[in-house]
């Protein structure tokens, strides 16, 4: 009952729900930039993630529900469980690990190929920008091949998860472009 | 009419998915009665397409059972059983959501009527038939839970469940097929997926706790609770062999002039084997990385399938052909004797060694293939004991005998690292002993060590050559001199060659030598040739008729002192074993016979010499390396 009169409330003053995927392969960064956009001003330890975690966050209005999904290849299989009614896909990337980034654009495609991602908005945290060697928010692009990318919208922001810095900016990316508020 | 107008060309409504279109199609006004076919559609789709699919049919479906015209609520409870039934666990979890069972029932009043409407009846019936099937025989019936409260709920308002066609229901019970391990492992992993999605969609806190816990079980992170499905589909296979069994036994007993019935029993079981046939062969196909489970599961094909010719031909009345079958399926007898252990044991299968409180082939067990395969299926783990088929081929009633071992020559702490082992392995077979102390266990029966292949123990009830030809001979129970121990010839006399291959882990028990009386009455054979040479000097007493006297010679073969010799010694439980003590510990450099040990085994029947079994356990040191070596120590080559 509270749910149904906050989101009355919501439609009359503008808050904006939004369910939030964030994928990537393992130690991209992932729960790492949930926590940080949780309790913004900590610092986050975090270990890898067997399972999922899920967190609200509010900002600018929207209230986003991430969650958040381990990323070891044991896990991977299990994505697709998350996609019915996703609005917004985060996908992490750890622009220091060239050596994967191919298999970080081989899950990207195989996720916003699936028939229950069609509709979502598509984010790519270019993360850990402060390693040496990183690829630019302009390489991870190309390696993603994200260019051939049609009737999708997507944004590449470059992060740096630790730190909180790039990802506020991302959420702002997302709740500027969601167009239909949330179903279900 | 108004449900025409809703639902008249919606089909190319873009805002539908195909999987809604489908479903409005089946369920159009304009079919007058039922399309299967369509409805099949359907069910083919959610099965496809999985994730949210069910989810997502049940909830059209059930809009559409709501519709104001009654025809297509009609049509929409029909392609409702038709998807409870052939879409398995990840529908069936759909239908019991509170959120559906009450939509189900949104247009009943809150009285029940003095007559029900066709609908409702038809939703009474459907809810009636779902509590007395999938709610209680499913698998993961925990899951179903709300469907038995909807179903309290109306009786409680008042409304009377219909009477449902029991033949009808049964489908939605699980279905007594055999399945493969792939397939039951497939299966739960299709049950796993649907119910990720629906706790990660409802999304309460409890929800999603359950739902990470999944994602391990998942993931495989979590095997705790994983199922052995291999174990399993042993376990299936039995069972199918139980009713080849029972239908041999129904034959057997058959007489010429009765008539086989149509749909009786026999037809039964007859349908029930013959099911399962292609499966497996198909299992044959999956286990092919194990010859030893191929080879198992083929020899109980064929007796399978001799079991339903005879079967054939017993119902076309021709019983002079039907006999000439070879009788016997695995897990009987020919009918000459019933033998409590000659069927399949399946507490073999049971992998948890402290489990066996209920071990069937403890020791009133008398056959002699079980002895044989005990033997294979404990093949010695680099740990594992010594060990015998548990069972005894001729004094099946005995009492075990306990004998007390000698004074050791040694303090007993130096053999700490073995004695619990061989204290616990001992215990199933009071015969085995070693000199040292250790407390009396011979009370506790425990199993042999479990198989680690589940498939092992299948055909436990048969020898190896795989046809019920020799089977029909062998479980006699008196010793016969010198005929019935040719199966358990392991390696004739050719005792020499075989040392070395005592602990191969294929056992080949091809013995096809002549029989002869003419073994001698001592022989010298070689048990052990590695580092330490172990020598069997076995003879027999001429006075001692049932006793075999085995002296055994310790030799160095290396350069340095061998010392901390610790030698043990087990039989089958038919003998008993006595040790004396070993005449010392160590033996020098290069040195012949160092250490001497006698052994006598009594209660060997004179022709019986060549099969006796001896298994063999040693640890000694050699500088600063400890070394342990095991085996089986070859036929000791005499009468």
């Amino acid at each position: 009952m509270g749910g149904s009169v906050s989101k009355i409330m919501g439609k009359i003053f503008g808050t904006k729900e939004m369910r939030i995927l964030m994928l990537g392969l393992d130690a991209a960064g992932k729960t790492t930039i949930l926590y940080k956009l949780k309790l913004s001003n900590q610092d986050v330890t975090t270990i890898p993630t067997v399972g999922f975690n899920v967190e609200s966050v509010t900002y600018k209005n929207v209230k986003f529900n991430v969650w958040d999904v381990g990323g070891q290849d044991k896990i991977r299989p299990l994505w697709r469980h998350y996609y019915s009614g996703t609005q917004g896909l985060i996908f992490v990337v750890d622009s220091s690990d060239t050596a994967r980034i191919e298999e970080a654009r081989s899950e990207l495609h195989k996720i916003i190929n699936d028939r229950e991602m069609k509709d979502a908005l598509l984010l790519v945290f270019a993360n850990k920008q402060d390693s040496p060697g990183r690829l630019s928010p302009e390489e991870v692009t190309n390696a993603l091949q994200l260019n051939k990318l049609k009737d999708k919208l997507w944004y590449v922001a470059p992060s740096v998860a630790t730190e909180g810095t790039g990802i506020f900016e991302g959420l702002a990316w997302l709740s500027n472009n969601v167009k239909t508020p949330p179903q279900k | 009419m108004a449900a025409r107008d809703r639902f008249g060309g919606a089909y190319a409504d873009p805002g539908f998915t195909p999987l809604q279109r489908a479903i409005r199609n089946a369920c159009d006004i304009s079919h007058y009665e039922p399309n299967l076919a369509l409805n099949l559609e359907v069910a083919d789709l959610i099965n496809s397409k999985k994730g949210n699919a069910p989810r997502e049919a049940a909830l059209e479906i059930v809009r559409l059972i709501n519709s104001r015209n009654q025809n297509v609520a009609l049509l929409a409870l029909v392609l409702l059983d038709i998807c409870v039934k052939n879409c398995g666990y990840p529908f069936q979890l759909q239908i019991s959501t509170k959120e559906f069972l009450n939509e189900l029932v949104r247009r009943f009043p809150e009285r029940p009527p003095m007559r029900p409407s066709r609908v409702q009846h038809r939703i009474l019936e459907s809810i009636e038939e779902w509590r007395q099937t999938i709610c209680q025989t499913s698998r993961y019936k925990e899951d179903l839970g709300f469907i038995r409260d909807m179903h309290r709920l109306l009786l409680y308002k008042g409304y009377v469940f219909p009477e449902i066609r029991h033949e009808d229901a049964a489908v939605l019970n699980p279905s007594d097929n055999l399945r493969s391990a792939d397939e039951m492992e497939e299966e739960e992993k299709e049950a796993q997926s649907a119910k990720l999605q629906e706790l990660i969609r409802r999304g309460t806190p409890a929800d999603l706790q359950e739902a990470n816990r999944l994602m391990k079980v998942m993931a495989g992170y979590d095997n705790r609770h994983k199922t052995d499905y291999r174990a399993k589909a042993a376990e299936e296979v039995s069972r199918v062999q139980q009713k080849a069994k029972i239908l041999e036994e129904m034959l057997q007993s058959h007489q010429p002039g009765e008539q086989v019935a149509e749909g009786d029993v026999f037809e039964e079981l007859a349908n029930a084997l013959q099911s399962a046939h292609p499966k497996i062969q198909k299992m044959c196909e999956e286990e092919s990385d194990d010859p030893e489970a191929v080879h198992k599961l083929l020899e109980i094909n064929d007796s399978i399938h001799r079991t339903i010719e005879r079967y054939k031909l017993v119902k076309k009345g021709d019983h002079d052909a039907a006999s000439r079958i070879p009788k016997g399926t695995l897990g009987t007898t020919t009918g000459v004797s019933k033998n409590a252990n000659n069927e399949l044991s399946l507490i073999d299968f049971d992998p948890e060694p402290s489990s066996n409180s209920s071990a069937p082939q403890a020791p009133t067990g008398n056959s002699l293939e079980n002895d044989l395969l005990g033997l294979s299926i404990d093949e010695p783990a680099p740990t594992g004991g010594i060990s015998l088929g548990p069972t005894n081929p001729i004094v099946s009633s005995a009492p075990p005998i306990q004998q007390q071992a000698p004074p050791p020559p040694t303090p007993p702490q130096a053999f700490k690292p073995n004695y619990d082992i061989l204290s616990s392995l001992g215990s199933s077979r009071p015969v085995s002993q070693s000199p040292s102390p250790r407390p009396q266990h011979a009370t506790s029966v425990t199993a042999t060590p479990p198989p680690t292949d589940p498939f092992a123990s299948l055909v436990s009830a048969s020898p190896r050559h795989g046809s019920p030809f020799p089977a029909g001979a062998t479980p006699t129970q008196q010793p016969s001199p010198m005929g019935s121990s040719s199966l358990l010839d392991l390696a004739g006399t050719q005792s020499s060659e075989s040392a070395n291959k005592a602990d191969d882990d294929e056992w080949s028990f091809a013995s096809s030598l002549p029989q002869s009386n003419t073994l001698p009455s001592t022989n010298r054979v070689e048990v052990l040739n590695s580092l330490l040479k172990i020598e069997f000097v076995a003879r027999r007493h001429p006075q001692q008729a049932r006793q075999i006297h085995v002296a055994a010679l310790f030799s160095n073969g290396t350069n340095q002192v061998l010392n901390e010799l610790h030698f043990q010694v087990a039989v089958e439980k038919a003998y008993t074993l006595q040790l004396r003590p070993q005449s010392g510990r160590e033996i020098a450099p290069q040195q012949q016979n160092g250490v001497q040990q006698e052994l006598l085994l009594d209660g060997v029947d004179m022709g019986k010499g060549n099969s006796v079994k001896i298994r063999y356990k040693v640890s000694y040191r050699v500088g600063q390396e400890q070394k342990e070596e095991q085996g089986m120590v070859p036929s000791l080559g005499i009468a």
